[in-house]
């Protein structure tokens, strides 16, 4: 049976509200234009609720959510487990003069899951936390310059963008370095010009970088960057805001066999409720505690009971795996449909966080064509960006998926009869 | 460390191809600006600007006119000393005074500036000016045109654009109003170059809805962003490509004011 198609009428309504009273109606990565809705027309623009894997839009569209608000969904919207440890934290306190001691139970839990980790300190954003990172970095080093891997995406605080984006100034970014994934030398080269001068390199555990395939570490470039690090004095972050969690639970440092210097943790900690998290190692522990640095809601408690509760729950369902299992699923599902329908669906990353690319043209055209053909029958993908799974994805969910993809190849194939 | 204020040698480059560069255009659409140079001999200026750009712009007896880079053969050559003293020029403060090609004055002043200022005209419209739709359309039209050559020179000329310039990939980023002009950025090895034509095909497109809507953008009196949410602009393929060309974009509004 063909699959519904969905209409957006109160969607539009509530956008065109909203752009009158918030720039740009929804801005950020979550709203049309830096969420890439092409065309805008197949996407929902407002969530109404969500439960498990999917969430309904104002229209009462419901969708299979791929995105899973971009990470933070893990173990399935609402969670019961995850909101009772909420609810009931909310009874007891909140937002308090003195933090709760909730605080401490989800630091000793960090430091006990992590494996780099000798302390943490915690924050909202993920960007609040690779901004303490850097701080911290050259607050131990009494170093200027970082090191930046090209394609990255550390937050949206001037130094972690770029010096020609609207608002940020030369002086924002004059000490940032950039060189190539996966090339050591050209690392090497990077370090010996500045010798003396870098306090920090910070990278992704993979390079997971939006409108381009996402690419492992090659074997070895971790450990090389390590020594390389340690010998020179350099402090090694990793930014596991995106991956953190469900690659391997104490940390995708650890799951590619290296120890970074700092850890910075924030989507999957606490199922939706916001919290992030930076681990590090002892010796830049004073380093950090002499930082000011810090925020209203940071030590708010919910968010730590919250964290608590989801991090055991990772641990219980042996989360990683639970999710590369799902995902091989999914895009085995995925490539399948593709094959069957003449198209050449390339899968890369890691697969609990697999981006797709139709290779057929090299503009990307098909493959916003497919994914809003997706979109239209409530399987919410993204055309620019590596896709999230969550625990609770059934497998009538991913057949539902296989049945939706079929469905939206032959639609593709079929405006293109000069292709196929 | 790049300086982020705009600077004279962007800006020679910028009047030179994208401002000049228009009266190819205007002399192709506007009847007005042919009848400036019907019927009269073909005529070649040479602009050589010191430390900036050279082009020559060659006006043809049909009423057409062609730019192109350099200068080999050209009946009047203006020379500048600097990239401010042509830059002034555009703005109206320094009169040229060529040295090659006396004889043809009467060309420079009785064609060649009525037709910058016809082109002016359209380029810096007054609101009563823009009622009439005719105007209106040629105007926006002509400044499409000024735009896509901007962004063009801006990419290849200016420290934070060539930035920009440097995170394209090859290929065509089709920039157009739907159902009306079009211009291609072609990106080559990060160089970029701009055709004054729709594109027949693309790596990556930015289609506005229609010429009042291009118009409001290209004066500021809309948000893209709100526009690409509305639906009124239209955004496809690798948008990497159209991101940082509107990262340029942003520096047109800064060299064009």
């Amino acid at each position: 049976m063909a699959a519904k198609i969905n209409t957006y009428e109160k969607s539009r309504e509530w956008f065109n509200r909203a752009t009158k009273v918030i720039p740009s109606g929804v801005y950020g990565h979550l709203g049309p234009a830096e969420g890439c809705f092409i065309p805008v027309s197949s996407f929902p623009l407002m969530g109404e609720r969500a439960q498990g894997s999917y969430f309904w839009d104002v229209d009462g569209n419901r969708f299979i959510d791929y995105m899973c608000a971009y990470g933070p969904n893990v173990l399935g919207y609402n969670d019961p487990d995850v909101d009772a440890a909420a609810m009931e934290q909310v009874k007891i306190g909140n937002c308090m003069t003195s933090p709760s001691y909730k605080m401490v139970e989800l630091a000793e839990l960090m430091v006990d899951t992590v494996n780099t980790a000798d302390w943490a300190f915690f924050a909202k954003n993920g960007g609040d936390v690779t901004t303490a990172a850097i701080m911290t970095a050259r607050a131990a080093t009494h170093r200027k310059k970082i090191i930046f891997v090209n394609g990255f995406y550390h937050g949206v605080a001037p130094w972690t963008q770029k010096v020609d984006y609207p608002g940020v100034i030369p002086e924002d970014v004059a000490n940032n370095l950039y060189v190539d994934w996966n090339d050591f030398e050209q690392l090497e080269k990077v370090v010996a010009e500045n010798e003396g001068e870098i306090a920090a390199f910070i990278s992704t555990p993979y390079l997971h970088g939006n409108f381009f395939d996402n690419i492992l570490p090659a074997d070895g470039y971790w450990q090389k960057v390590r020594k390389l690090c340690t010998e020179k004095g350099i402090v090694l972050i990793i930014d596991d805001v995106r991956a953190g969690f469900r690659l391997d639970l104490a940390g995708s440092d650890h799951f590619y066999g290296f120890e970074a210097d700092m850890i910075c943790f924030c989507k999957a900690i606490a199922n939706g409720w916001n919290v992030s998290c930076l681990c590090g190692k002892d010796f830049l522990k004073s380093a950090i505690s002499s930082l000011s640095y810090t925020g209203s809601y940071w030590m708010s408690a919910v968010p730590f009971a919250a964290g608590i509760a989801c991090i055991n729950k990772m641990k219980a369902l042996n989360l990683p795996t639970l999710l590369r299992e799902k995902a091989l699923k999914v895009t085995g599902a995925l490539q399948a449909a593709a094959e069957n329908n003449g198209f050449d669906l390339r899968v890369s990353g890691e697969p609990a966080l697999f981006y797709l690319r139709i290779a057929n043209d090299d503009s990307l055209l098909l493959h916003q064509e497919w994914v809003s053909e997706m979109v239209k029958r409530g399987i919410f993908m993204t055309s620019h960006h590596n896709h999230f799974l969550n625990a609770s994805l059934t497998d009538e969910d991913i057949a539902e998926t296989a049945a939706v993809a079929d469905e939206a190849f032959k639609v593709v194939a079929k405006n293109h009869p000069e292709l196929f | 460390m790049m300086d982020s204020k705009p600077d004279a040698r962007t800006l020679s480059y910028i009047n030179l191809y994208a401002v000049l560069g228009t009266l190819e255009n205007l002399c192709e659409l506007d009847e007005g600006a042919r009848a400036l140079l019907t019927n009269k001999k073909p005529i070649a200026i040479g602009f050589s600007v010191k430390g900036g750009p050279s082009a020559t712009l060659t006006f043809f007896t049909n009423g057409r006119c062609r730019m192109e880079d350099g200068i080999k053969e050209c009946d009047i050559l203006l020379p500048f000393s600097s990239c401010e003293k042509f830059n002034g020029m555009i703005d109206g403060t320094v009169t040229p005074i060529p040295s090659k090609g006396f004889q043809h004055i009467k060309f420079l002043l009785k064609s060649f500036v009525p037709l910058t200022d016809r082109l002016s005209k359209y380029l810096r419209a007054t609101p009563e000016d823009l009622e009439d739709e005719e105007f209106f359309n040629m105007s926006t039209t002509l400044m499409l045109y000024t735009i896509a050559v901007a962004i063009a020179q801006i990419g290849n000329q200016d420290e934070i654009g060539k930035f920009s310039a440097h995170n394209i990939p090859d290929g065509d980023i089709s920039i157009g109003i739907k159902d009306g002009p079009g211009a291609v950025i072609r990106v080559e090895d990060h160089h970029l170059l701009a055709l004054k034509k729709p594109a027949a095909t693309y790596r990556a497109v930015m289609e506005f809805k229609d010429m009042k809507l291009a118009r409001d953008l290209f004066d500021g009196n809309v948000n893209a962003l709100a526009c690409i949410g509305s639906g009124d602009i239209r955004m496809g393929g690798m948008i990497s490509m159209v991101d940082n060309v509107n990262r340029i974009l942003d520096r047109v509004a800064l060299y064009l004011a």
